[in-house]
């Protein structure tokens, strides 16, 4: 199970599927994602309407539909994590890299029983994560911080979503994941020895498109990151408001809402130029990425990084 | 009522308070009175109460509206106020504050929220209004402009569903929330704004209003207590005036935060607390958007700030603003030469005295003042498009239909031919034009409309003299008269075929020499003509070939303009037979038609000349009265006409015995009369009556039949003793003949004067 899915699962499965149709003239442009506090910019301005008619946002109901949807050309563009990114280009669909829309700032987490007091510890410990999704990059990372390899621990690929289960059956010492599966386990009795807060800009949900769909839709994307960044200016501005749509949508309270927009970043348009640039942080993140998973046997074959990032859709000035 | 009320009440709290608003321990809170000021007062006094007692100071507490609480923050008579976000706004922009010191938490229930929004209300039976595009056109009721719940949340929704409510005045601002949702019951107003939470305030003190009214646009916000139209914004700021003490402001600040949702000071406000002071950028935002005050005019941008901002767009603009200027300017120049020569060329072309006209495709397309004229049309305009063939007659002059002969022409020209020709016009008024037309091909390269310039010479003149011409020529040639043009000295030029006939000479043998004149006068007839213009007279001409011919001849000078003479025009007519013609009434007149021998009248005359002539020359005459006897038998026996031959052989054996110097006359019938001049004696006068007796008397041969006749003759001798005149002297011959008709006839009687016989 790819990561975000839980967070989906957890909403409304309504509009799970729901391709809608194009009824404007050209055929608007194909967005999918999940309902996923990072990617909720999106979401708000499709409630105000601020899409147009050049954009159709769908829900999708979990990650793996949005790479099915782009592998097979139902969705021309969608959210997902850097590295589903690089995988997805690596088998055959290369994807561009337009906008970052959130960094995990504490949303990535290591829960682990309550003795297990530093990394170091985890050695020899049975440690559920979900190897196709973000949290290999995440365990990958902590064994990294930590000195220790995949040998030196017991490994259990295992779908987040099952984690909680696991745990209570007492299956698991640690889990890699993510909230609010975090939480969860957290009100188990789990403790967090380690989250994305202590990587800074490293793990990235982005907007990437088909390379091979950009050269005929770069209005629809120019006006895709308009109103990313319209949502996002209304998310964070009129957080009085948002934090009560957001929480109808994804059918959790306000305070929840509050609570998950703490563990990650949404950055604005100059960062976003920062982030895209030539050399810039997404770049290098995935150039270690790669490595890591090319390494681990988790990627087949290497991508072009060099065409991975286009900064020219995001919007010229602040919207 | 209620403003005076509260006025006064300003006025006293002023005047008491003015010198204890000084005092260290005392602050004065201002709320602003959103619903009426004694619900207000009702629910914020335990908050004074608890504010005074948490921080030991003395808290007064004011409730205000809008306007008052701007009159009284003026006057520094303020500390603390407590007011909705919009009315904040204004109030900071109008004066310095501290900043927000906490935010209020709205309660409701269990639940509570730091959010304020707006309601839209109507009354439930208003079937027809259900979205927001529903209300265009209605009228409105709302607290006021610088409401955030009451009025500008809903003015931005409505702005972005496309209804500008605030165009023709159909808002009306009626103070507080709570008028506007008895308006909106009572139904003055379709709809009323108010802000979050009213309607479930109103609702625990009026049940029945929920089935009342009914809320447009809701809102399904998961977790906020409130019904709601409009999306959210921060709840009222709780602020403090700089002029404050900041260790108060720190206390009033420890007791907001630490008052629990349970004390009754929170209850009663129908707060749950108080918050950390929130952003009220998106209060800013929505200011901004809907464009009300503080942010009702655009944000003043200097030059120098777009300057910085836009620096390489504006030298670029400039530069290309400079580029097209200097361009235009070019373009201009240009335009105005263009224009300048365009203007002469057209000048030149309307004001050329020969006709010009611009064709296309065979119509007028322009034509110069000479054309219009000439044409005989009121205006260039009216000419324009007709067609060139409407001007054409069907068929030119010379067989060729027009419309044919043209567009031939025409298409000639327009491969590149100069046409010029004479053409026939007839214009609209069916008077004839002669014309002679070139036309021209001024088709520019690469230009697909034919235009040919085409130029008309009015030959109209021409044409007409050439046709005098022409008839004068004409009548030259086929006149009967014969015409003769010499030079100055008489020696022929011209002369038309009437004269060839009548001379019998052709032109080369007539030409360099002179013209017939009369024999006696010769070039004096030229003479007499220069001087006196002409010379008209009638002479007789010997033709070489036939029989003389009488001319009449009239000849005129012909001047040039010094008046001298350069050339004679003779004209002869041929009247010879008018001469003959003459000739022969003359003879009629004077001889007898029958015999030949003179009648009557010209015996007289002849009588009278010889009587003179004798008289003259002292010399004797007789005259001798014939009279035939027995003529009237033979005229009955055998017609008039044997008669008449009688007469004739009668007359012509006198004739041969008389003398030639002798004259005989038939003075009518069988009387004949002669003249013997010269008669010397009596006895040869008596043998010439004698021989004329026995002449007469011979046998004539008439009818085939031999006849005999006898005459009776009288005579009477000149000169007598008494001078006597022809009549008599005939007179006395005839009664002598009488005397010898008695005498027994054939014999002669000679009148006596004395009456006897001789």
């Amino acid at each position: 199970m790819h990561r975000r899915q839980f967070m989906g699962l957890l909403a409304s499965a309504s509009l799970a599927g729901a391709v809608i149709p194009g009824c404007a003239r050209e055929t608007p442009l194909r967005v999918g994602m999940i309902h996923w506090i990072g990617y909720e910019p999106l979401f708000v301005a499709k409630e105000f309407g601020w899409l147009g008619d050049s954009v159709a946002l769908t829900r999708t109901a979990s990650g793996s539909e949005t790479i099915t949807g782009l592998l097979n050309g139902s969705l021309d563009a969608g959210g997902m994590t850097l590295d589903e990114a690089l995988r997805v280009s690596s088998q055959g669909v290369p994807l561009t890299v337009i906008a970052v829309m959130n960094v995990s700032a504490g949303a990535d987490a290591v829960m682990v029983r309550p003795e297990i007091t530093g990394l170091r510890d985890l050695k020899g410990r049975r440690v559920a994560v979900e190897l196709q999704a973000v949290s290999a990059v995440m365990l990958l990372k902590v064994l990294e911080e930590a000195g220790l390899t995949r040998a030196d621990i017991e490994e259990i690929d295992l779908p987040v979503d099952q984690h909680a289960q696991a745990w209570r059956r007492n299956e698991i010492d640690a889990s890699v994941s993510y909230e609010p599966m975090a939480s969860v386990l957290e009100s188990l009795g789990a403790k967090r020895l380690f989250d994305s807060r202590s990587l800074p800009e490293t793990i990235f949900d982005v907007l990437v498109v088909r390379r091979d769909r950009i050269s005929q839709r770069k209005g629809a994307l120019r006006s895709l990151l308009v109103s990313h960044f319209k949502g996002l200016n209304h998310l964070v501005r009129n957080f009085h408001d948002a934090v009560y749509r957001v929480a109808t949508r994804q059918e959790v309270t306000p305070e929840a809402v509050r609570h998950a927009l703490g563990t990650v970043t949404l950055p604005d348009l100059s960062t976003n130029q920062r982030y895209l640039a030539p050399e810039g942080q997404v770049d290098k993140a995935a150039g270690n990425l790669q490595a890591l998973l090319l390494k681990e046997g988790l990627m087949a074959q290497p991508v072009d990084l060099d065409r991975l990032c286009n900064a020219s859709f995001l919007p010229r000035s602040p919207v | 009522m209620k403003r005076l009320l509260l006025l006064l009440m300003l006025g006293l709290s002023m005047a008491v308070k003015a010198p204890l608003a000084l005092a260290a321990d005392e602050l004065t809170l201002g709320v602003f009175a959103y619903r009426p000021v004694d619900i207000v007062m009702s629910k914020y006094q335990p908050l004074a109460e608890y504010l005074s007692e948490k921080t030991g100071l003395t808290v007064r507490l004011q409730v205000l509206g809008q306007e008052d609480m701007n009159r009284a923050l003026a006057a520094n008579q303020l500390d603390l106020f407590l007011t909705n976000p919009s009315h904040f706004l204004v109030i900071r922009s109008e004066r310095s504050v501290t900043g927000v010191l906490a935010t209020v938490l709205r309660r409701s229930g269990a639940t509570s929220t730091a959010s304020v929004g707006g309601v839209i209300i109507t009354r439930s039976q208003r079937d027809d209004l259900n979205e927001l595009t529903d209300l265009a056109g209605q009228m409105i009721a709302s607290p006021g402009i610088h409401f955030l719940g009451g009025y500008q949340s809903q003015l931005l929704e409505l702005k972005e569903a496309g209804i500008d409510v605030r165009r023709g005045s159909r808002i009306k601002l009626l103070g507080s929330h709570d008028r506007v949702v008895r308006a909106v019951v009572d139904g003055d107003v379709a709809a009323g704004f108010i802000r979050t939470g009213i309607i479930e305030d109103m609702l625990t003190e009026n049940p029945r209003l929920g089935d009342q009214l009914k809320v447009l646009n809701p809102q399904n916000l998961t977790g906020f207590p409130f019904r709601v139209s409009t999306r959210l914004y921060p709840e009222w700021p709780l602020v403090a005036l700089p002029h404050v003490d900041q260790r108060l402001v720190r206390r009033v600040a420890a007791a907001l935060f630490s008052l629990n949702r349970n004390d009754p000071a929170a209850r009663a406000a129908g707060i749950a607390g108080f918050a950390p002071p929130a952003d009220y950028q998106s209060v800013e935002q929505l200011a901004r958007d809907i464009r009300v005050a503080p942010y009702d005019q655009a944000p003043q941008l200097t030059w120098l700030d777009a300057f910085h901002q836009y620096r390489l767009w504006v030298i670029a603009i400039a530069v290309l603003m400079t580029l097209l200027l200097a361009s235009s300017l070019w373009l201009g120049r240009k335009k105005r030469q263009l224009a300048t020569s365009q203007r002469r060329l057209r000048r030149l072309i309307l004001s050329w005295p020969q006709p010009m006209v611009m064709i296309r495709d065979g119509k007028f397309l322009y034509t110069n003042r000479a054309a219009v004229e000439l044409l005989r049309y009121e205006s260039w305009a009216s000419l324009t498009n007709k067609s060139v063939a409407s001007f054409l007659p069907s068929l030119q002059p010379d067989g060729l239909s027009s419309t044919g002969k043209i567009s031939d022409t025409m298409n000639r020209v327009h491969r590149g031919a100069v046409e010029t020709g004479e053409w026939l016009f007839q214009r609209a008024d069916t008077s004839e034009l002669w014309v002679e037309m070139t036309l021209a091909p001024i088709d520019g390269g690469g230009e697909n409309e034919h235009v040919l310039l085409c130029a008309l010479y009015d030959i109209t003149r021409r044409k007409q003299a050439e046709k005098r011409q022409r008839l004068a020529a004409s009548v030259f040639d086929h006149v009967g008269e014969a015409i003769v043009i010499t030079d100055e000295h008489g020696m022929v030029v011209e002369v038309n075929t009437a004269y060839g006939a009548m001379t019998g000479r052709t032109r080369a043998q007539t030409a360099g020499r002179l013209p017939p004149l009369p024999l006696e006068e010769g070039s004096g007839v030229l003479q007499a003509t220069r001087e006196r213009g002409f010379w008209s007279g009638e002479f007789e001409w010997k033709r070489s070939d036939g029989p003389p011919l009488n001319l009449a001849l009239t000849m005129s000078a012909v001047y040039d303009e010094q008046g001298n003479v350069t050339h004679f025009v003779g004209i002869y007519s041929d009247i010879s037979a008018i001469k003959k013609q003459e000739d022969q009434l003359r003879t009629m007149a004077h001889y007898d038609a029958l015999t030949g021998l003179s009648n009557r009248s010209l015996f007289a005359d002849r009588l009278q000349q010889t009587m003179a002539q004798a008289r003259r020359q002292n010399d004797h005459l007789a005259v001798v009265y014939i009279d035939l006897d027995h003529f009237k038998p033979v005229n009955d026996a055998f017609g008039h006409s044997a008669g008449d031959d009688l007469l004739v052989e009668v007359a012509s054996r006198m004739r041969s015995t008389l003398r030639e110097e002798d004259t005989l006359a038939r003075l009518g019938g069988d009387e004949f009369a002669a003249i013997i001049v010269n008669v010397e004696d009596r006895a040869s006068l008596e043998n010439l009556l004698k021989r004329l007796l026995a002449d007469i008397a011979e046998p004539v041969w008439v009818a085939d039949h031999l006849v005999e006749v006898s005459a009776s003759i009288g005579v009477a001798l000149y000169p007598q003793t008494v001078e006597l005149d022809g009549d008599q002297l005939l007179r006395q011959a005839d009664q002598a003949m009488y005397r010898a008709k008695q005498g027994g006839r054939n014999g002669y009687c000679l009148f006596e004067t004395t009456g006897i016989e001789a």
